[in-house]
């Protein structure tokens, strides 16, 4: 059997030229308006990225993603790694997490809507609320699995409980952490372009979603395009800072998105 | 005891006649939800504000734009939002379920005699030939409960076809409406522009009715403030109606710049607006963006007497004695 040269990269490169390919096949052979060609969907793309207005756009999206992703973050670590070593915060959040867990998020911008407004604040709380379940159950797991006898050992030399879930639960939970973080990444994204869906004044949405209004298919296959590899670039990059903090704990071969 | 200095007193005199010019200053802004497509003149105040003196100075618009108008009524009911785009069935609902009341300060689009009407087509080749001959088949329309779904269940009864029982509606949205026929996921679809213009461009589909068809000067999309919001801001109000009676005029009088205006909004390329915009295959666009009561009324008694709102509305109840388009 014939293997891929090892080239750093060149897998994923062969299976995205795949999947072009196939697109451009398929839309040519369907040939419907809906489904235009890979090569036309893609020859739009740098006029949008040249557009100062589109940049703006993307921008304003891209900020709301980080500030819903960081507060997810900043909440849902603690509440997990607290869950993960108290059997009692664990049964409270638990059939809360397990409730809200399936709700799509994007169905509850509606209500959110009702309570925040139609700004930006009901959209970051819809990232918010898609990144945090993911960080939240990594880190219970990952609290969950710090050995019982190095906590023992900190106690013992007089180690507050504070003290201990940061500086011991914390870093031995971290790997399974930024599991979390990794797969929370993803679903800010997702979640920011799907809060975008009903109301929005700026963000990708208007572009995406004003150009699938009017049938303007080669600019929405594009702008997909795009949202797409910006989800590969910020998973790229996170997977660098995740490999930089706890590179020992794991081969970074072993993760891949969407299986946490 | 509490004893208070007049330097205290005055101190807190002058942060509350603060806080009150803050909050004057603040009302001031009036938050309008859009959508797209048709509704040139909000289109005109949004990228050209430098044509309407008031804007930015008098006061302020905080737009938001909307997937379609069901969610604007939400928001309107929410106090989330002043003034947005309505159809006339979704104002009805809005009033009727969650008791929203309303002004139609302005009409973006509509129908008259000679304009576009929103029509169904079926492949050139359909076996199709008449209303009758749709029973048993399937029907497009963009979304269900839609407004235009009035009159045609209205027209479908009139040529014996019970639209409840012997068609199979199938929701396909407007744009991909033309696919649909096209491909024969429904036998019938529903088309507007500017999806009707590139369809006729291409050929091979046919007109089989339009809304034209069962009555005339109907109203797709108004304008519509919040009662309490109007009745406490009437001259801000004022000023975006004046805006709005502006914004007609301006897309009107130009449309070299219009098809600009639309183009940077909607994001559609000029040559495709150019096929239909304000030609007389567009929809009907009122002088002043005047709302035709007496045609919302005749609208209103349709989705009476369609089933698609609970009971019987007034126009005239949702009509300013004086805010309403145009002003001048």
């Amino acid at each position: 059997m014939t293997r891929l040269p090892g080239i750093p990269g060149l897998a994923p490169l062969v299976a995205f030229a795949g999947l072009l390919a196939g697109w451009e096949v398929a839309a040519r052979g369907i040939g419907i308006d809906g489904l235009p060609p890979a090569s036309r969907a893609l020859a739009e793309v740098p006029g949008i990225l040249a557009d100062p207005e589109s940049l703006i756009n993307i921008g304003a999206s891209l900020y709301r993603m980080a500030l819903g992703f960081a507060l997810g973050v900043a909440v849902a670590v603690p509440v997990g790694l607290m869950m993960g070593r108290s059997r009692h915060v664990a049964a409270f959040f638990n059939p809360l997490l397990m409730v809200i867990y399936p709700v799509p998020k994007a169905a509850l911008m509606p209500i959110i809507m009702l309570w925040l407004g139609v700004g930006d604040a009901s959209k970051t709380l819809v990232i918010f609320l898609g990144v945090s379940l993911p960080v939240v159950y990594h880190s219970y797991q990952g609290g969950r699995a710090v050995e019982e006898k190095m906590l023992w050992s900190a106690a013992a030399m007089g180690m507050g409980a504070p003290a201990r879930l940061l500086r011991i639960v914390l870093p031995a939970a971290l790997p399974e952490i930024l599991v979390g973080c990794r797969t929370g990444l993803v679903l800010a994204l997702i979640t920011m372009v799907t809060s975008e869906m009903i109301a929005r004044q700026s963000g990708v949405g208007n572009i995406l979603f004003n150009s699938l209004d009017m049938a303007q298919y080669d600019t929405v296959y594009a702008m997909i395009v795009i949202i797409g590899v910006l989800g590969l670039a910020l998973d790229a990059a996170f997977e660098r800072l995740r490999a930089a903090l706890v590179g020992w704990a794991e081969p970074s071969q072993a993760l891949m998105v969407g299986t946490t | 005891m509490i004893r208070i200095s007049s330097r205290t007193l005055g101190l807190a005199l002058l942060a509350a006649t603060a806080l009150g010019v803050a909050q004057a200053n603040a009302q001031q802004t009036i938050r309008v939800g859009w959508t797209i497509p048709a509704e040139e003149s909000k289109y005109w105040m949004m990228r050209r504000p430098d044509q309407f003196p008031a804007i930015g100075k008098d006061y302020k618009i905080e737009w938001v734009q909307f997937q379609g108008t069901a969610p604007m009524v939400q928001a309107m009911a929410a106090g989330a939002l002043d003034c947005s785009t309505q159809g006339v069935l979704s104002m009805a609902q809005g009033a009727i379920q969650a008791n929203l009341e309303t002004y139609i300060v302005a009409q973006h689009v509509g129908e008259r005699p000679g304009s576009f009407s929103v029509y169904w087509a079926v492949k050139e080749d359909s076996p199709i030939k008449t209303i009758a001959d749709l029973k048993g088949k399937s029907v497009g329309t963009n979304v269900f409960g839609s407004g235009i779904l009035g009159p045609m269940f209205l027209l479908l009864k009139k040529h014996g076809v019970d639209p409840q029982k012997d068609i199979k509606l199938v929701e396909t949205g407007f744009p991909p409406s033309e696919d649909a026929i096209r491909q024969g996921r429904v036998d019938a679809g529903v088309l507007v522009q500017p999806f009707a213009a590139r369809a006729e461009g291409k050929g091979g589909l046919r007109k089989l009715f339009a809304l034209a068809d069962q009555q005339q000067n109907i109203v797709h999309i108004m304008d519509v403030c919040r009662k309490d919001f109007v009745d406490k801001n009437p001259e801000l109000t004022r000023r975006y109606v004046k805006d709005l009676t502006a914004g007609m005029g301006k897309a009107l009088a130009d449309r070299a710049e219009t098809l600009k205006v639309v183009s940077e909004v909607i994001k559609a390329p000029v040559p495709v607006l150019d096929t239909f915009l304000l030609k007389p295959n567009d929809f009907a666009r009122e002088p002043g963006a005047a709302p035709n009561f007496a045609a919302i009324q005749a609208m209103l008694d349709i989705y009476t007497e369609t089933g698609m709102i609970s009971k019987k509305l007034d126009a005239a109840k949702f009509k300013h004695p004086s805010i309403v388009a145009p002003i001048q």
